[in-house]
């Protein structure tokens, strides 16, 4: 209870409250501000979309060089249709695989960091993991582009299908290596360091009276982590594993440069090019500047609008599992 | 509470900083800035080698200029020329009318000549050029035509033994103007194509199931090298990393019926022939030209330029460089486009640039 007198006769200083309240009331606000940009830029791409833009998988800038109409109360280019199905899918299930590939190494990395390593090599080996989560995003594109790419088309690709080619989602053409799959390994790489990191750190808070205790009833090293330490750090995990979310919904680069680049069709198994939202954004903007009367660039921002929104939606998923899940916890 | 006993009051410090940042703005400045004047150049990745060839070149000759070249595409050297972010906006694609109507100061130059090539990886074939049609390319990239032996392709290729496997189209995912003259080639020689899909820096692809997108030239020569059976449009300034990965290269059927590989003399026997059509803003496409000798896909590379300079030593500075980029012994030397397998513009094309450079002011 020391700091604690000190810091309630700091509290008593109104410039210093207040500023408290300002600073803490910045990133809401924030948040708040980019999302009323981003409604009110993409207003007219709203209003001239409607809900087709989420249930059409076709996107076409139109003919950019006819002179535009007047359609649906706004000037347009002839031809225009913005359906974005096919990038949500693609967002969704690029995501999705890499958190199926990074959850469990992710968890084996930091278990083994947290206890099956001797202390002297735990602090250096924990420092290269969490290097890892600092590279740029666009190393691990340049890398997934040169050598993971070729890799899958000739080894990791014919691996899967002759192994797991009795699903449907597993079966079928390979292709060139560019796709789905090879989306998935270069996000699951970046986004392993962050969930390791994270519940690694917290493996090592977990009270070592809870590892004695569960000692003392005679579990052995491994049940001691399975039974007592992991439960303890459920919050911590689905926690890291929505961080680890986040990146993967929102990397770019990295993403572009190996997923293929599909257009206006889904993807038919796990080998195919698909396309995410936020590498879509990107690789149109040239083109959709070109676009004199700026629906393109308008229908991109409501693409970042529903990104957006896709992020929200599964940190408050996220937020009620974890919510759950310590209520029900016996610890 | 703080009293003011510090030795730099908060208002001086700011005040100092205000001098400071307008000093520096006074150095940076056109008009006291005799001795060097930044001009910056983006856009276009074609043409960004060709730049990246010229600048040195040129700013040893005239020390008062430094030029900052930057490969970004075709779109933004259009946008940043427009709202002046950028001096030069480098483009393979001309500006559209209404662009133009929203726009009357911009200008389109023309700076040099370009072409593009379609090349394939059928293993086993990569050494012989199939002929190919605007027509069959574009069943190619809307799925009609699936396999490299089907009739409309064994037709062209009499005598060749094609292999029956699924043929891979390869298109840009970034926007492009390879893509712009590659969609031209397609609408132009093909009225299904023209109706449905249409040509623009990106197009709304037609579904291809295994339809592969690829980012810059760069990449298109990666993805087909890796992908057999692939096939993929790569402009000519690539041509070197195309030879290194072995892809073949297609004679391309032109409107007089001819199947032809570009060359110095095909490219500028297209070139030719629309010399004369060139209206005074330089805004043509010069795809699928007539003539029986002309490669059909070609285009002018533009510089995009304000006319309206905001001041007087810039746009001097504009005109001098663009000028010397025009001109055979300047820029358009064949020493420079060589490299790049440009050629250069025809003395009329020349004059018709000069007279749009010394419009700015």
């Amino acid at each position: 209870m020391g700091p604690r007198p000190f810091f309630e006769s700091l509290m008593k200083i109104r410039p210093f409250r207040i500023a408290l309240v300002v600073v803490t009331s910045l990133i809401p606000l924030a948040l708040l501000a980019i999302l009323i940009f981003l409604a009110r830029y993409s207003w007219p791409a709203l209003t001239f979309n409607g809900w087709h833009f989420l249930a059409g998988h076709t996107w076409s800038l139109g003919n950019l060089y006819a002179d535009p109409i007047k359609q649906r109360g706004v000037l347009a280019p002839i031809g225009a249709d913005y359906g974005i199905l096919v990038f949500i899918v693609g967002t969704l299930l690029t995501s999705a695989f890499a958190l199926a590939i990074a959850i469990p190494i992710s968890l084996g990395v930091a278990v083994f960091l947290a206890e099956g390593l001797r202390s002297r090599l735990r602090t250096p080996l924990s420092f290269v993991v969490e290097l890892l989560a600092a590279v740029p995003s666009v190393v691990y594109g340049l890398w997934g582009y040169a050598v993971l790419t070729p890799l899958v088309a000739h080894t990791i690709g014919p691996g899967l299908r002759a192994t797991l080619g009795f699903l449907p989602f597993f079966s079928g053409p390979i292709g060139s290596g560019y796709g789905l799959l090879a989306a998935s390994i270069v996000l699951a790489l970046m986004v392993v360091p962050i969930i390791a990191a994270t519940v690694r750190d917290a493996l090592a808070q977990v009270p070592s009276e809870t590892k004695e205790a569960a000692y003392a009833l005679g579990a052995t090293h491994f049940e001691v982590v399975r039974r007592a330490m992991l439960p303890t750090v459920r919050g911590n995990i689905i926690g890291a594993c929505i961080l680890g979310l986040g990146r993967a919904l929102g990397e770019t680069m990295a993403v572009l440069m190996v997923s293929g680049g599909a257009l206006n069709y889904f993807p038919g198994n796990i080998y195919s090019p698909v396309t995410t939202m936020a590498s879509f954004i990107v690789s149109q903007l040239d083109s959709a500047m070109q676009d004199p009367t700026g629906m393109a660039v308008r229908s991109l921002a409501e693409i970042a609008l529903i990104l957006f929104i896709i992020s929200v939606i599964t940190n408050i998923i996220a937020r009620l599992l974890t919510g759950t899940s310590r209520n029900a916890s016996p610890v | 509470m703080l009293k003011k006993t510090s030795r730099y009051p908060l208002h001086a410090v700011l005040g100092g900083a205000v001098l400071a940042l307008a000093a520096a703005g006074i150095l940076s400045s056109p008009s006291a800035a005799a001795r060097t004047l930044s001009v910056t150049e983006t856009g276009s990745t074609l043409l960004y080698p060709l730049f990246n060839l010229w600048v040195p070149a040129y700013t040893r000759s005239h020390p008062g200029v430094r030029i900052n070249t930057q490969g970004t595409g075709s779109g933004t050297g259009i946008s940043e020329a427009i709202s002046g972010v950028a001096q030069i906006g480098a483009s393979d694609a001309y500006m559209s009318n209404m662009q133009v109507k929203q726009n009357p100061a911009i200008l389109n130059i023309p700076l040099a000549i370009s072409a593009q090539t379609v090349n394939y990886n059928i293993p086993g074939l990569n050494r012989i050029h199939l002929k190919l049609s605007g027509p069959v390319l574009a069943g190619i990239y809307d799925g009609h035509i699936r396999y490299w032996n089907g009739p409309a392709i064994t037709r062209l290729n009499p005598g060749v033994r094609l292999p029956h496997h699924l043929i891979t189209p390869i298109h840009r995912t970034d926007g492009s103007g390879d893509t712009f003259i590659f969609s031209q080639y397609l609408s132009f020689s093909t009225p299904y194509w023209n109706s449905h899909v249409g040509y623009g820096t990106t197009i709304s692809w037609p579904a291809v199931p295994g339809g592969l997108g690829a980012l810059g030239n760069p990449g298109m020569v990666q993805a087909a090298a890796q992908t057999p059976y692939s096939i993929a449009y790569i402009g000519v300034s690539f041509t070197k990393e195309v030879d290194r990965a072995h892809l073949g290269t297609a004679l391309l059927k032109n409107r007089a019926g001819r199947f032809l590989l570009p060359s110095q003399k095909t490219v500028g026997a297209a070139a030719a022939q629309l010399v004369n059509k060139t209206p005074v803003d330089e805004r043509i496409s010069l795809v699928f030209a007539p003539g029986a000798e002309s490669y059909p896909i070609i285009n002018y590379e533009y510089a995009i330029v304000n006319s309206d300079q905001r001041s007087a030593a810039m746009a001097t500075a504009l005109r001098q460089f663009l000028s010397w980029a025009v001109d055979t012994r300047g820029g358009n030397a064949r020493s420079f486009l060589r490299q790049v397998r440009f050629i250069a513009l025809p003395a009329r094309i020349s004059a018709l640039s000069r007279k749009q450079i010394a419009k700015i002011h």
